[in-house]
């Protein structure tokens, strides 16, 4: 009887002491209401996409800096980033962003992919909380309210204006296609690519369907190989984008590639080796010095020198750009409520940003140029050509 | 399709074909001698490629010596399997080597997979990317390789099983284990002797398909293993001639079926293959009518 009661006890203690460790997570100090802004980080610090989060906070927290520097916000309140780790586990992340919107958080900028963004995204709306996504570009994402929005270049901006290019610039006539049937990103961006090849006069002459995790392309190439053709338009993942590309040298055809940043990553090269040099992607963001504008180049220094003289990548500057948005519109609105910021977040148009100029078109979602096109270089991705709108 | 793309897809589906009939004589010759279905055989396949890789990329020596020392590894390897996790069933059920089997099988996966992570790993360029052209056919080097390869070593296999004495008793004990032990035919030796050479044969087309695919990875042994499983049953499981030609068989008509815009449904088709041959001709293509024992 009375070790139970001992036992109880314990776990009493135990819980009272777990809520009280739950309190401490937000690690600044406690202002005024009305002295400070709050704007909330979601993502992750820890787990499978710590990469994305701990670069969109890196830009967020330069923007914040920036921002307090040149005198606050709203004449002389204080910007203040709330950050959180939500672990790339998708239960604390409905937890998260609960408890940021408590802590009186009038933004939150994250996640930087769909599906977190998705699960944020209905709990922010209910809320009345605007969250600016810094990376998601899959479907669903603005459709869940209107005070959901991101920053982020869209497959279906970019896939029509790198048609535009390669028609204009690389005179291409024909292409062919070729599509993975089991990967939705894949099957999306042919859809774009379809429509917009047509609309620039390149003629799709085959296509071509593979499956991703398939080793052997050698029929589908083939299928092809006695075509005329300019080159090889591929939607999928790196990985089956540098095996495709092995096979098409295999069967004699010196033709690149080009595709989506579902092919942005060094395994392109290290499973294409050779036959990727001259490829190309298009993403949204590219640090690229030499061609920078003023306030982009701005940027890259400020974050090579925070960061020992590595250059920037897409996600801290679109974490940058989410804030700067924010800050933008509320000063525009005059007020840090989110329901009154969130009407001239809507109208923005042509805005100048690091990661280029970004309106919102009627539906919410963002409409961003230039569109960066990457091209394999000695195993490496460099800046081939910057495309406007 | 014109004519000489017909031609060179059938190359491809040759090529292809060679590989799962090297995987699916493994599966014949051991079902043949003791009737388990070894599954984890294609993962001794798996093993063979990632020796065959290692030996490239970390010792630097040439792919001749690699793929031989591939063989000789999956050789040791395929007999521990046998000793550990066959051995001891011998005289259960057949369910419960099948079972064991099933059990190695995965085992190996999660082995290399933690060991090498799941992705891809790229196989390097260890052949020069020479193409020949003969008459209306491009021919790679890589794949004349491993034609002439997979073709050298069923030649190899054919007069070990037809003329050696370890041959004639692995024969003898396809035909009747008990009656076969009985004439003092070591048949434990005999059995761990066929898993052995199924292992390097199965090594051998690891090695092949990476050079010729340029990746490997832990589970592509699960895909291509049914597919060589298959193989062995359409051409008639327990038949060696009839692995050969279940597995050319299988390739050509997998390219073929990607060929014509089929390419969804590619592992498809070799199942497809293995339950039009089962209803027609249930024994597959060289298959022996089952006679049973009084």
């Amino acid at each position: 009887m009375r070790r139970s009661k001992l036992l109880s006890m314990m776990i009493l203690v135990l819980f009272v002491a777990a809520i009280f460790a739950g309190c401490g997570g937000g690690n600044q100090t406690p202002a005024p209401a009305d002295e400070t802004v709050k704007i909330g980080f979601l993502g992750a610090k820890t787990g499978g996409h710590a990469s994305y989060g701990i670069e969109t906070l890196k830009g967020m927290k330069m923007a914040a800096d920036d921002v307090n520097a040149a005198g606050g916000i709203l004449g002389g309140k204080k910007l203040v980033i709330v950050e959180e780790d939500h672990g790339s586990k998708d239960d604390q992340a409905a937890s998260v962003t609960q408890k940021m919107i408590t802590q009186g958080t009038v933004a939150i900028v994250g996640d930087p992919t769909t599906g977190f963004t998705k699960i944020a995204g209905p709990i922010a709306q209910g809320a009345g909380v605007v969250l600016m996504s810094a990376g998601a570009v899959g479907e669903g994402v603005v459709e869940i309210g209107d005070f959901i929005y991101r920053d982020t270049l869209l497959d279906k901006v970019g896939a029509p204006l790198v048609a535009k290019y390669l028609a204009s610039e690389l005179g291409w006539k024909k292409v062919v296609l070729v599509t993975s049937t089991n990967n939705d990103y894949s099957v999306g961006l042919s859809k774009l690519f379809r429509d917009g090849l047509a609309a620039n006069n390149i003629e799709i002459i085959a296509e071509q369907t593979i499956q991703d995790s398939d080793q052997n392309f050698s029929a589908q190439v083939t299928s092809f190989s006695n075509k005329d053709f300019d080159g090889i338009v591929f939607t999928g993942y790196y990985t089956e984008g540098g095996l495709l590309m092995k096979e098409v040298r295999k069967q004699g055809l010196d033709h690149v590639m080009v595709g989506g940043d579902g092919l942005l990553a060094p395994v392109l090269w290290e499973l294409g080796e050779d036959a990727v040099e001259g490829s190309m992607v298009y993403t949204g963001f590219a640090a690229d010095p030499a061609n920078a504008s003023p306030k982009t180049l701005a940027f890259i220094d400020a974050y090579k020198a925070k960061n020992g003289g590595t250059l920037p990548d897409m996600f801290s500057a679109q974490g940058y750009d989410a804030v700067m948005l924010l800050v933008d519109a509320i000063e525009a609105a005059g007020s840090a409520a989110p329901a009154e910021f969130k009407e001239t977040l809507k109208v923005t148009s042509n805005w100048e940003g690091v990661t280029g100029t970004i309106s919102f078109g009627p539906d919410r979602e963002p409409i961003k140029s230039p569109v960066y096109l990457l091209e394999v270089k000695d195993s490496e991705f460099s800046v081939k050509a910057t495309i406007d709108l | 399709m014109t004519t000489d793309i017909v031609l060179q897809q059938l190359l491809n589906g040759l090529t292809l074909g060679s590989t799962y009939a090297l995987i699916a004589l493994g599966y014949t010759m051991v079902y043949g001698i003791i009737q388990l279905i070894n599954f984890a055989h294609g993962d001794v396949y798996m093993i063979g490629a990632f020796v065959g890789l290692t030996m490239v990329v970390v010792f630097g020596i040439n792919i001749w010596a690699a793929l031989f020392v591939a063989m000789i590894a999956c050789v040791l390897v395929a007999m521990t399997i046998e000793r550990v996790a066959y051995r001891p069933l011998r005289r259960s059920t057949r369910l419960a080597p099948l079972i064991s089997s099933i059990g190695v099988s995965i085992f190996l996966q999660t082995l290399m997979t933690s060991m090498k992570g799941p992705q891809p790993v790229g196989f390097p360029q260890v052949v020069s990317n020479t193409i020949y052209t003969i008459g209306p056919v491009k021919i790679a080097l890589v794949q004349i390789i491993i034609l002439l390869v997979a073709a050298a070593l069923m030649i190899a296999l054919q007069l070990i099983v037809k003329r050696s004495k370890i041959g004639k008793a692995m024969r003898a004990t396809s035909e009747d284990y008990d009656t076969a032990s009985l004439m003092g035919v070591n048949v434990n030796r005999v059995i761990s002797f066929t898993f052995a050479i199924g292992a390097a044969l199965a090594a051998a087309g690891g090695v092949l398909i990476g050079m010729y695919f340029n990746s490997v990875f832990p589970l592509m042994g699960v895909m291509a293993g049914l597919k060589a499983f298959c193989a062995a049953v359409v051409g008639g499981i327990g038949s060696i001639p009839g692995a050969v030609i279940g597995g050319l068989f299988i390739g050509v008509a997998e390219v073929f079926g990607v060929a014509m815009g089929l390419g969804s449904y590619k592992d498809a088709i070799a199942f497809a293959l293995l339950i039009l041959v089962l209803l027609i001709k249930p024994t597959g293509i060289l298959g022996q009518p089952i006679q049973r024992k009084v």
